[in-house]
């Protein structure tokens, strides 16, 4: 019963930490038309950015802090440079050139990091764990990392909701056009969408660097992962990518206790299950 | 369309085989294995060549039929004796095909990114069933101790444990497996699955079903791959889960469009670069340090080459045939058909379509009698083409019958309605651009037998043949036979559309605004080629421009918001109160007076 | 002699192959309103789309308050001065009313009395009960002035808008009639599209009739009234 509670919450916690990749990934292609291929790569890119700036800082937060500036003008330039060119061309270029960013990317991180795994601290003030429902222990620093999630889910519905530029976003996703018309520059606005969906997944690899060790391969996986949850949820939706990550988290979870050796293959069963059922997702616009 | 390839192509393809005939004389073991890699890698890459620029199905597993392939060559293998490959190879192809069956049956009910997304997944199933399982050794993947030879009646003839014998039978692979791909884009099937890359609906619309088809070609993409996996396997004797994996189908993605895709040499061209490129980036005798550091380089490259070179190494091949001159305009041709057509009848009852609480159509009853022009005309917004869209099947009826002669026709999918002899055009021109005029018509003509089993011409090649040049004569566009439909004016392409529909044998014409955007002279010859058609057909027109339809329609019906306000000959609706009312407003009625 | 506002010389625009403008020669001058009538298809939304910038004329050029903006994205255009407000309103369902009034609000060029959003709710008045609906829950008559009311928080110096009326119940076109005399009694220039031939002459100065990609009239009322023939031919049954 422990073991499977523990599984649970931890499966709660990788689908939160999923929803911060998936969600920039839906809104970049759900505003801009895009396939970032390369978009697990800002995961990895987080988790070694937290790599170096934990050593140099200490506390993973401050890590945090520093590296979500460095991300967003790491994701404004990449924007800049070779995504602005992809809104024109077809599916099959756009896979392409994110394709060649992967290998760009991942050779970047072997130079600069190199291939060995890597551990980066938890903060003293939250190891140990914590006795849920008298029950289980949890560790305190994954029910941090939760809670920051949940934190920024809640900031991100937030921006979206209430604010000038969360406006934007939802009318561009309705109407690309009529945003122009109206005089938002949309070349600006689709800068400022990339970098913030390259923020999101390189927190996300920042924080989660001390659950899990820190390789190579982690941008690829996420980026599968993130790729399901997105045509879960729904290309453009924010609320599909939380319900979808969690879902996924879940069945991640389940298919560890119940059924190892087929627990991916029960994600992409569950995202044939929900095309089958809502050919646009669950929150898509059908 | 395809075309047999250039006489620059031609001789540059024919090099190449030549040099590699010469490999094995001139270059050491590594250099017949890399060699060998390339050509069984090029077959790989043609078969996702068909799937992405033959069909446009981009997919992102198709390694997985090529995992299939060489794993099933481990499974067939025993464990101390050479497996014959009479019985290997075909096992391979056609465990692959049934695997692509099976698979495709599913994925290519999907579109776009979501194609690119099932493919994906379903191939990363397959390599987490191979990696975590124990089925083939796992991750650490699985040796073929002996590899195979080609026996007959226990003697034998090949033993591809000797390299040269393998790399040539695998030269004359390449060779057969590019010759079969590029007579089967030429053939009926080939044909229409290029016709559906560019503009799938429409080919429904022509009455093709293009689920088959795809899927189909789905199959055979997988087969050859699984063929180009179980060849891979041989090179080696060594097999692992990564054969399935989304790099391995990356990469040959990389290699299809470096090299240029749709055109099937492109793929050799592009498995050549790329493994060249790799193994001069690799090699640090050559590039110094950063040879270990050659993804990068094959990164920028491959940036590079999209951002610059979107057409791979093929668009160098590529001959810009000047633009036909735009036409002279052509008369009208001759209509005579040997014997007369009667045009279906169209009857419309309580024919309703609603989005949500917005009625489009309303309760319309109509019938339309055969062999005349009927038109149909209404302020903005009245319905109009949403009511064409519920005659053709693009949309289904909220209420109502739709009865075509006899036969209802109400709720069917759009290709069975325009195998019933209902066709259609659209407001915005659409047709095949980069086809010329003879085979956006020739495209129409197949669909008239459109089984996907089409590899020959077949029997009915004379009987099309003869479609479409009564179809061309008739809209006066048989001097523009071989034009591409990208040069046409204007009117011709409305003209092309109007033949696509004689071509394809549609005895009820629906046209949504032929006249659009045309010229008054052009305007008038369509005009006169509509009237012309009504002999042997049935006519049904919307359109805004009056004097036009004036001028070619026998009946008129009018739509308003939805609702039809009347029906009758042209002069009776001119003379009709509400009609002008509903145009002009009140005071525009008294000024006409 | 002032200079227009908008000035258009010259155009041809495409849709692919299709020559839909054919060396359209269109201005508007400061505070005037000017309908543009012809019957579907002769090109009145490309004119329009063509002067906003969404449409790149192959060849002419567009000028809005002297400077040439052929080529310019709209919105830049759209920040010059012009509000174009599309056929289908272009109203985002999921927004509410007050978000999408808000969306684009800014000040005007120049000492530019202020559209508020008090004196949008003023002025439509069904607007302010529905203010926390969703875009996509209103009436096609409320949505036709909630894209108007969008249109006049940018504050422009020119309205664009295609048809209208079209598709509203009578008692609300008399609404939307109104609303716009009242836009141009605040010196706004607009040129509007619409079917309804009498109530465009009552409000516009200036009337051009468009028949198969060309202007084929360009004056007053009066002038118009009393060619017969004309009216019969392009923009009657």
């Amino acid at each position: 019963m422990d073991l499977v509670l523990t599984q649970i919450f931890n499966g709660l916690q990788y689908g939160l930490l999923l929803f911060l990749a998936a969600s920039g990934l839906t809104l970049i292609l759900g505003i801009m038309g895009v396939i970032n291929l390369s978009h697990g790569s800002f995961y990895m890119l987080g988790a070694y950015l937290s790599l170096t700036l934990t050593s140099l800082t200490g506390d993973i937060f401050l890590s945090l802090a520093l590296g979500i500036p460095i991300a967003f003008a790491f994701g404004a330039a990449i924007e800049w440079l070779f995504i602005r060119h992809l809104y024109e061309r077809d599916h099959l270029q756009q896979v392409l050139l994110t394709f060649g960013l992967i290998l760009v990317f991942n050779e970047v991180q072997r130079i600069l990091w190199g291939t060995f795994p890597h551990s980066v601290p938890i903060p003293s003030y939250l190891s140990g764990s914590v006795k849920l429902f008298g029950l289980m222990s949890y560790p305190n620093y994954r029910i941090a990392v939760a809670g920051l999630c949940v934190a920024l889910a809640l900031a991100m519905m937030f921006v979206i909701q209430r604010t000038k530029i969360g406006r934007m976003i939802r009318a561009g996703e309705s109407n690309r056009e009529m945003v122009e018309v109206l005089g938002i520059d949309t070349r600006l606005l689709f800068r400022f969408v990339f970098a913030a969906g390259v923020t999101l997944a390189a927190a996300g690899g920042i924080i989660a660097a001390p659950i899990e060790s820190v390789y190579p391969g982690i941008g690829e996986s996420v980026l599968i992962t993130s790729l399901v949850v997105v045509v879960i949820g729904g290309i453009g939706s924010v609320r599909g990518a939380f319900v979808g990550a969690l879902l996924i988290g879940l069945a991640d979870a389940f298919g560890k206790v119940f059924l190892p050796e087929f627990a991916t293959g029960l994600v992409y069963a569950l995202m044939a299950a929900v095309l089958v059922a809502r050919p646009g997702g669950l929150f898509g616009r059908a | 369309m395809l075309r047999r390839p250039s006489a620059l192509v031609a001789i540059v393809l024919t090099a190449l085989v030549v040099a590699a005939l010469l490999v094995p004389f001139v270059g050491g073991s590594y250099a017949i294995k890399f060699t060998t890699r390339v050509l069984v890698l090029a077959i790989f890459v043609i078969s996702l060549d068909f799937l992405i620029g033959i069909t446009g199905l981009v997919s992102f597993g198709h390694a997985m039929f090529f995992g299939l392939g060489a794993y099933s060559l481990y499974f067939i293998s025993p464990q101390a004796e050479a497996a014959n490959a009479l019985v290997a190879f075909p096992a391979a192809i056609l465990g692959a095909g049934v695997a692509a069956a099976i698979i495709g049956a599913f994925c290519v009910l999907t579109r776009g990114f979501y194609f690119i997304m099932v493919t994906l997944a379903f191939g990363q199933m397959l390599f987490s069933l191979f990696y975590t399982s124990r089925i083939a050794g796992g991750s650490d993947g699985a040796y073929i101790n002996v590899k195979p030879e080609v026996a007959l009646f226990g003697v034998t003839i090949l033993d591809f444990d000797r390299r040269t014998a393998f790399y040539y039978f695998c030269l004359a692979a390449l060779v057969l497996v590019y010759l079969g791909a590029l007579g089967l884009a030429r053939t009926p099937f080939g044909r229409v699955l290029q016709a559906i890359r560019r503009n799938e609906q429409r080919v429904g619309a022509l009455g093709v079903n293009t689920y088959t088809h795809k899927l189909l070609s789905f199959v055979l993409a997988g087969a050859i791959a699984g063929f180009a996996g179980v060849l891979f396997a041989t090179i080696d004797g060594y097999v692992t889960p990564d054969l399935f994996g989304w790099r391995q189908s990356g990469v040959a993605i990389m290699m299809v469009v470096l090299g240029g895709v749709g055109t099937l040499f492109g793929p050799i061209l592009g498995a050549l670069l790329y493994s060249a490129i790799e193994e001069v980036l690799k090699t640090g005798s050559w590039v110094g340090p950063i040879a270990n550091h050659w993804s990068l380089g094959l990164g920028l490259i491959l940036i590079a080459a999209v951002l610059a070179w979107p057409r791979g190494v093929a668009g160098l091949f590529e001959t810009h045939a000047p633009p036909a001159p735009p036409g002279r305009d052509q008369p009208s041709g001759d209509l005579q058909a040997e014997r007369p057509q009667r045009g279906k009848a169209l009857a419309v009852e309580g024919l309703t379509r609603a989005f949500g609480g917005l009625v489009a159509v309303n309760d319309v009853s109509l019938k339309l009698a055969p062999n005349l022009v009927h038109g149909v005309i209404g302020p903005n917004g009245a319905g109009k083409t949403t009511f064409i869209n519920v005659l053709t099947g693009a949309l289904k009826p909220t209420a109502g019958r739709i009865r075509l002669d006899d036969e209802d026709i109400s709720g069917r999918t759009p290709y069975a309605i325009a195998r019933c002899g209902l066709g259609r055009s659209y407001q915005r021109t659409n047709i095949f651009l980069p086809f010329t005029v003879r085979e956006n018509c020739l495209i129409a003509a197949h669909a008239r037998h459109p089984s996907p089993f089409r590899l020959r011409a077949g029997k009915f090649a004379r009987e099309e043949e003869h479609e479409i040049v009564h179809a061309l004569a008739a809209t006066g566009l048989s001097a523009r036979a071989d034009a591409r439909a990208s040069h046409l004016s204007h009117g011709e392409q409305r003209q092309l559309e109007i033949a696509m529909l004689l071509a394809s044998g549609a005895r009820l014409l629906i046209l949504d605004e032929p006249l659009g955007g045309m010229g008054a002279e052009e305007t008038g010859r369509v005009t006169a080629l509509l009237r012309a058609l009504s002999v042997n057909h049935t006519v049904v027109l919307i359109e805004h421009d009056m004097d036009a339809i004036f001028a070619a329609a026998d009946t008129l019906t009018v739509l308003v918001e939805g609702k039809l306000l009347a029906h009758g000959k042209p002069e009776d609706i001119r003379r009709d109160p509400a009609v002008r009312e509903a145009y002009l407003g009140r005071w525009g009625q008294e000024i006409v007076r | 002699m002032t200079a227009p506002v908008l000035a258009a010389e010259k155009i041809n625009s495409y849709y692919g192959q299709s020559h839909i403008l054919r060396g359209v020669d269109f201005h508007v001058m400061p505070r005037e309103t000017v309908s543009l009538l012809g019957r579907n298809g002769m090109g009145k939304t490309t004119l329009l789309r063509s002067l906003v910038g969404l449409v790149k004329p192959r060849s002419g050029r567009v000028f809005l308050h002297g400077a040439d903006i052929t080529g310019s994205r709209p919105s830049f255009a759209a920040r010059a001065g012009l509000a174009f407000i599309p056929e289908d309103r272009g109203i985002f369902p999921n927004l509410t009313v007050i978000e999408n009034l808000t969306f684009a609000a800014r000040p005007g060029r120049g000492a530019r009395a202020g559209w508020t959003l008090e004196r949008i709710y003023s002025l439509f008045p069904r607007l302010a009960e529905r203010r926390s609906h969703w875009g996509n829950e209103l009436s096609g008559g409320e949505q036709k002035m909630l894209s108007i009311g969008r249109a006049l928080m940018t504050n422009p110096d020119l309205i664009l808008l295609d048809e209208a009326t079209e598709g509203l119940a009578p008692k609300v076109r008399d609404e939307i009639w109104a609303t716009l005399r009242q836009i141009a009694a605040t010196g706004i220039a607009s040129i509007v599209v619409d079917k309804n031939l009498d109530d465009l002459l009552a409000l516009a100065e200036r009337h051009v009739v468009m028949a198969k990609g060309e202007i084929v009239f360009d004056g007053t009322a009066q002038a118009l009234k009393a060619d017969a023939a004309l009216i019969h031919r392009h923009l009657g049954v």
